[in-house]
C-alpha cells in the first residue's frame, strides 16, 4: 500500500487541517489547471465580444438603457466617494506638508494625487463593487431562470443583447464617472483646505491648473477605459458562464467583484509602468 | 406498442416528406463523459402532438433543446421542416428556428419587463417594421388566447405559476410557430391548472395547426394531449405507441409510467 505522508506532523496544533501530501499535490494541480482553463475561456469570451461588436444588428436602445443604469445611477455614490477622498486626503496631508513649511503646495499635491491615481482607482473599485457585481448577478440569474435560452429561441442573440451592451456601457461610463469624481474630489479638497485656512477658489484652482500637466491627466483618463472594460467583461463572463442554481448567482456576483477589482490593480500597475516609460 | 427506435425510421420511408416536420436519426449527445442521448430516432408528423416520457435525467429536455438550437448534437442527422440543419448556414438556421416555439419549464419570462413588454420583445425583434397598432392587436390576441388579457400591465412576479406558464405560451405563440416544444408544461401545477394547460395545448394545436413535442411526467397531460407517445430509456427510444398501446403494454417498466 502507498505510504501517505501527513503534513503538518502529528505534534503540530491539533486544530490545523491536515492534508496528505498526495492530495495536496492534486489540489495544487487542480488550482493551476482551473486557473488556465479560466484564463483561456475568458480570452475566448473576450474574442467573441469583439466579433459580435461589429456584427449587425446593433442593440442601440439597450446600450442607451444600460449606459443610463450603469452611469447615471452610479453618480450619487461616486460623488460622495470623490468628495470624501478629496476632503480626507487634504486633511491628512496638511500636517506633513506643514512640517516642511510647504503648506502652500497642498492644493497642487492633492490635485495630482487625486487625478493621477486615487480617484481613478477608488472609483473603479467602487464601480466593480456596484456595477460589476450587478452585471454578474443579473446575467447569472437570467441564466438560471432560462431567460437567456428564451432570448435565443426568440431569435435574439443574447450575447449581443446582454454582453456587448453592458461591456460597452461599462467601458464608456467609467471614464465619465471618474472625471465627475475628479471634479467633486477637488471641491472636497477645497473644503478641506479651507477648514484650517482661507484660500479663495480662484487661488486654489489656479494653483492646481498651473501644476497639472497633460501627462498627469491623459494616461489617468485613458486607463479608466481599460478599467471599465475589464470590470464589464469579467462581470458578464462570470454571469454568462455561471452554474445553474441560486448558488451560481451568488458566486457570479462575488467573483465579478473579486476578479474585477484585481484586474483594476493589474491594469493600473501596467499603466503606471507605461506612463513612467514615456516620462523618462 | 411499437418497440425500439428503428420503427420510427421505417415509418419515415413510408410517409410523404411534406408530412414530416422533424426527423431525428441516430442522434447522440454527451456532456463530458456522461452519454445522455445514445441513439435517438424519432419523427414528428405535421399537426401531431408527440409526448416524450422517460425517467428524470434521461435526456428528454436535451433532446428538445437540440431541436430548438440550444444544444448541438454530437452526431446524427436532424431534419427540421425538410432541411438537414447541419448543412444550413447561420441565416438559414435562424429562419428555421423562427418557426420553432419553446415553452420552458419555468416559463422563462423576462422579469425586468411587464407582461406587455414580454410579448412585444420577440415580436419587435423578428419584425423590424411592425406598426404600433399591429403590435398592440397581436399582443392582445395572444393574451386573449391564453386568458390573461387582464394582466397586460402587471409584472411577471405578480403572476401565479399557472399564469406564468400561460404567458410563456402566449409569448411563444405570438411568433406563430409551426412547431411547438413544451418542456414539462404542467410540472409544479395543481391538477385543475394542469388540466387547463393541457387543454390549452390542444387549443393551440387546433387553432394554429402546430406540430408539438411535449416532454412531461404528468400522465393526465399525456392522456389528454398525446396523439403518439415515445418512451426514452438509457438514451434511446425504447417504446412507441398511442396512449392505450403503452398503457396496455406487457412491459412492466413501461406500464409503471401509467400507474
Amino acid at each position: 500500500m502507498e505510504n501517505i505522508n501527513l503534513k503538518p506532523s502529528s505534534n503540530d496544533d491539533p486544530g490545523d487541517v491536515i492534508i496528505p501530501e498526495i492530495f495536496e499535490d492534486k489540489i495544487t494541480h487542480s488550482v493551476i489547471n482551473n486557473f488556465f482553463v479560466e484564463v483561456t475561456s475568458l480570452t475566448i469570451f473576450t474574442l467573441r465580444f469583439f466579433k459580435e461588436l461589429f456584427k449587425p444588428p446593433y442593440e442601440f436602445n439597450e446600450l442607451m438603457k444600460q449606459s443610463f443604469l450603469i452611469g447615471y445611477r452610479s453618480l450619487p455614490l461616486v460623488a460622495i466617494t470623490g468628495f470624501i477622498i478629496g476632503l480626507v486626503l487634504t486633511i491628512q496631508s496638511r500636517p506633513t506638508l506643514a512640517k516642511f513649511g510647504a503648506e502652500s503646495w497642498l492644493p497642487a499635491m492633492v490635485a495630482v494625487s487625486i487625478i493621477r491615481e486615487i480617484v481613478p482607482v477608488i472609483t473603479a473599485l467602487i464601480f466593480a463593487g456596484k456595477v460589476g457585481s450587478g452585471i454578474g448577478a443579473e446575467i447569472a440569474s437570467l441564466n438560471v431562470t432560462e431567460q437567456i435560452d428564451a432570448m435565443q429561441v426568440s431569435c435574439t442573440n443574447p450575447f449581443k443583447y446582454l454582453v456587448v451592451t453592458r461591456v460597452l456601457s461599462a467601458t464608456f461610463m467609467l471614464p465619465v464617472l471618474v472625471v465627475f469624481a475628479d471634479i467633486i474630489g477637488l471641491l472636497g479638497s477645497f473644503v478641506g483646505v479651507n477648514i484650517k485656512g482661507n484660500v479663495s477658489p480662484y487661488l486654489f484652482f489656479s494653483q492646481i491648473f498651473q501644476t497639472l500637466e497633460f501627462i498627469d491627466m491623459f494616461p489617468a483618463f485613458i486607463k479608466t477605459f481599460f478599467f471599465g472594460f475589464a470590470i464589464g467583461i469579467i462581470g458578464c463572463y462570470k454571469g454568462y458562464t455561471s452554474f445553474k442554481g441560486t448558488e451560481g448567482v451568488g458566486k457570479a456576483a462575488n467573483s465579478s467583484v473579486v476578479f474585477g477589482s484585481l484586474m483594476v490593480f493589474i491594469i493600473d500597475m501596467i499603466a503606471v509602468q507605461i506612463t513612467s516609460f514615456f516620462q523618462n | 406498442m411499437t418497440p425500439s427506435s428503428t420503427s420510427a425510421i421505417i415509418e419515415t420511408d413510408l410517409r410523404p416528406d411534406n408530412l414530416i416536420v422533424i426527423k431525428m436519426a441516430h442522434i447522440k449527445k454527451s456532456f463530458g463523459g456522461n452519454k445522455v442521448l445514445e441513439d435517438i430516432n424519432l419523427l414528428l408528423n405535421k399537426g401531431e402532438n408527440l409526448v416524450i416520457l422517460g425517467k428524470s435525467g434521461t435526456g428528454k429536455s436535451v433532446l428538445i433543446k437540440c431541436i430548438a438550437g440550444l444544444d448541438v448534437p454530437d452526431s446524427g442527422q436532424l431534419d427540421i421542416l425538410g432541411k438537414d440543419i447541419s448543412k444550413l448556414n447561420e441565416k438559414e438556421l435562424t429562419g428555421i428556428h423562427k418557426k420553432i416555439g419553446f415553452l420552458f419549464q419555468s416559463g422563462a419570462l423576462y422579469d425586468s419587463m411587464t407582461v406587455r413588454e414580454n410579448l412585444e420583445f420577440p415580436l419587435k425583434r423578428q419584425q423590424d417594421s411592425i406598426s404600433k397598432e399591429k403590435l398592440e392587436s397581436m399582443v392582445k390576441e395572444a393574451l386573449l388566447d391564453v386568458g390573461l388579457i387582464e394582466t397586460i400591465d402587471l409584472s411577471p412576479s405578480e403572476l401565479s405559476g399557472g399564469m406564468r406558464k400561460r404567458l410563456g405560451l402566449a409569448r411563444t405563440l405570438i411568433l406563430r410557430p409551426e412547431i411547438m416544444l413544451y418542456d414539462e408544461p404542467t410540472t409544479g401545477l395543481d391538477p385543475i391548472t394542469s388540466k387547463e394547460i393541457s387543454n390549452l395545448i390542444l387549443t393551440v394545436q387546433k387553432k394554429y395547426n402546430t406540430s408539438s413535442i411535449i416532454i412531461t411526467h404528468d400522465i393526465n397531460c399525456t392522456r389528454l394531449t398525446a396523439d403518439r407517445i415515445i418512451v426514452i430509456k438509457d438514451g434511446i427510444c425504447a417504446a412507441e405507441g398511442t396512449y392505450s398501446d403503452l398503457k396496455n403494454s406487457e412491459d412492466e417498466w413501461i406500464k409503471s409510467f401509467f400507474e
